[in-house]
């Protein structure tokens, strides 16, 4: 879901761009986050929570809380809410604290 | 606080805990632990937490040894509740120079004679170990897998709960502002709270150790310097043992919770009660350990912070009475591995105190060894 006319802001959404979620294709705009992108395209399950494994989404939205890291190419616990999607990005669901490459 | 008390300790570390409850199980009254601020609020909080039996002389190795024998069982020995957090993940100690690598072979064979169950590595074994590290210049390593970490804070508490079970007395935010002498004899205690009269004060005072002793006049070689610690963001468990290097300074451990957490001392660093956090140690950390471990060239910091080492000319503590102030007795100046040697410490200072016959001679410790130049250099500090 993506708002397309409000009342005080416009957006500037940019070229529309691919990338990959789980290794399935995806498509988002350019100006988007990964979660904005990944949110638009139904996937609100950003993650599992580090204890108890509990299903983790979108929760402070401004890179605070630790509630969307995901493994960004290859890369793990990359704030998912404040990275912007490119072309061909990998993005993947985080198993546990994340593993260093 | 009561008026007098048999044994005042002051220091609310580890050190000043410990020797609190070794004293009272030995059947001591009367015994009272003073603390500027809070238990664990100078060193023992701010420190690193290693355990490392890997030592070069003989008193430090065995001091190790048995304390880590102590922490395998704190819970139980002191009867606390809680979890002391023991990890034992080893202590990787890596080879840089040829001088070091051969001063690794002596080491190694004075650990044997103690029992202390150290290999010797070749740079592939090491790397069998650690497998991220980076073996570059690499001339071989030593590890002991026993040797591990704790959580500073729940070890001094459960000395500290223990200590208080066995009817010992804990004053924090009390602060020592000088000490009363009758003769050449020490008889009490002046404090923020008031006057306590002391048959014997053990000066567990750390950094704040010479401090303590000028208020009677008298100087010991221990003062503060400034150590930095950072700590990264949580991952999954990739290293088991704690990687150090004597030549570079640094040593680096991943914790239960999955953070790593670093040091690297600055050979500059002045003496000073500074415990400021700075860049300098930050980049000079960060250029280290991920030059040595690479795979944490992308991992987030999360905080860093300082602390006080209370070091000492030869980087070994003062455990001593003061010639000219009778029944006052200094035990600081662990420069840096106080924690780890704590538990073992504390009992053989309640034994000299109890009369018993200590387990360890102490007497290489003593503070006349700085005038007789008689220091015990420990060839195996960061």
């Amino acid at each position: 879901m993506r708002i397309e006319q409000h009342p005080i802001l416009e957006f500037d959404r940019k070229e529309k761009i691919t990338f990959f979620f789980n290794g399935q294709e995806m498509e988002g705009y350019a100006s988007e986050t990964i979660v904005a992108a990944l949110h638009a395209a139904g996937v609100k399950e950003l993650g599992k929570s580090p204890e108890l494994h509990r299903p983790r989404g979108l929760f402070c939205a401004i890179g605070n809380c630790s509630s969307c890291l995901m493994v960004v190419d290859g890369q793990p616990n990359v704030r998912a809410c404040v990275v912007k999607i490119k072309p061909g990005m990998q993005v993947e669901l985080q198993s546990g604290k994340g593993d260093l490459k | 606080m009561k008026k007098a008390y048999d044994i005042v300790i002051i220091g609310g570390g580890i050190t000043g805990c410990a020797l609190g409850f070794e004293l009272a199980k030995r059947g001591r009254k009367d015994i009272l632990i003073i603390e500027k601020e809070y238990l664990t609020s100078g060193a023992t909080g701010r420190c690193g937490a290693g355990i490392r039996q890997q030592w070069g002389t003989v008193l430090n190795a065995t001091l190790a040894r048995d304390s880590t024998y102590l922490f395998e069982n704190l819970e139980e020995y002191t009867g606390y509740k809680g979890d002391c957090g023991l990890n034992q993940g080893g202590y990787l100690i890596v080879a840089y120079t040829e001088a070091e690598w051969t001063q690794f072979q002596k080491n190694l064979e004075l650990q044997h004679g103690l029992n202390i169950p150290v290999q010797k590595l070749d740079p592939q074994g090491a790397k069998e170990i650690v497998p991220h590290l980076n073996t570059e210049g690499l001339y071989g390593a030593t590890f002991c897998p026993t040797d591990g970490h704790a959580d500073p804070f729940h070890c001094t508490f459960a000395y500290a709960k223990g200590a208080e079970r066995l009817g010992v007395e804990i004053a924090t935010y009390t602060e020592v502002t000088g000490l009363r002498t009758a003769g050449d004899k020490i008889i009490g205690v002046e404090t923020t709270k008031g006057y306590v009269q002391a048959g014997t004060v053990i000066n567990a005072s750390g950094y704040n150790a010479s401090a303590i002793t000028k208020m009677v006049g008298m100087e010991v070689p221990v003062y503060p310097e400034r150590h930095q610690i950072l700590i990264t963001e949580p991952v999954n468990h990739i290293q088991d043992p704690m990687v150090i290097s004597f030549h570079y300074h640094f040593y680096c451990q991943q914790t239960p919770h999955g953070s790593f957490i670093m040091g690297i001392g600055d050979p500059t660093e002045p003496v000073s009660y500074n415990i400021q956090s700075s860049w300098k140690f930050m980049e000079d950390c960060a250029t280290q350990v991920t030059h040595s471990l690479p795979i944490l060239k992308n991992i987030r910091v999360v905080r860093q912070w300082g602390g006080l080492y209370d070091m000492s000319p030869d980087a070994n503590p003062v455990i001593d009475e003061m010639k000219g102030a009778s029944g006052l007795y200094t035990v600081a100046g662990f420069s840096g591995h106080g924690f780890m040697v704590a538990p073992k410490t504390a009992i053989i200072i309640a034994q000299q105190l109890t009369g018993e016959k200590p387990d360890i001679d102490l007497h290489l410790f003593s503070a006349n060894r700085y005038e007789t130049g008689e220091l015990l250099l420990e060839p195996s500090v960061v």
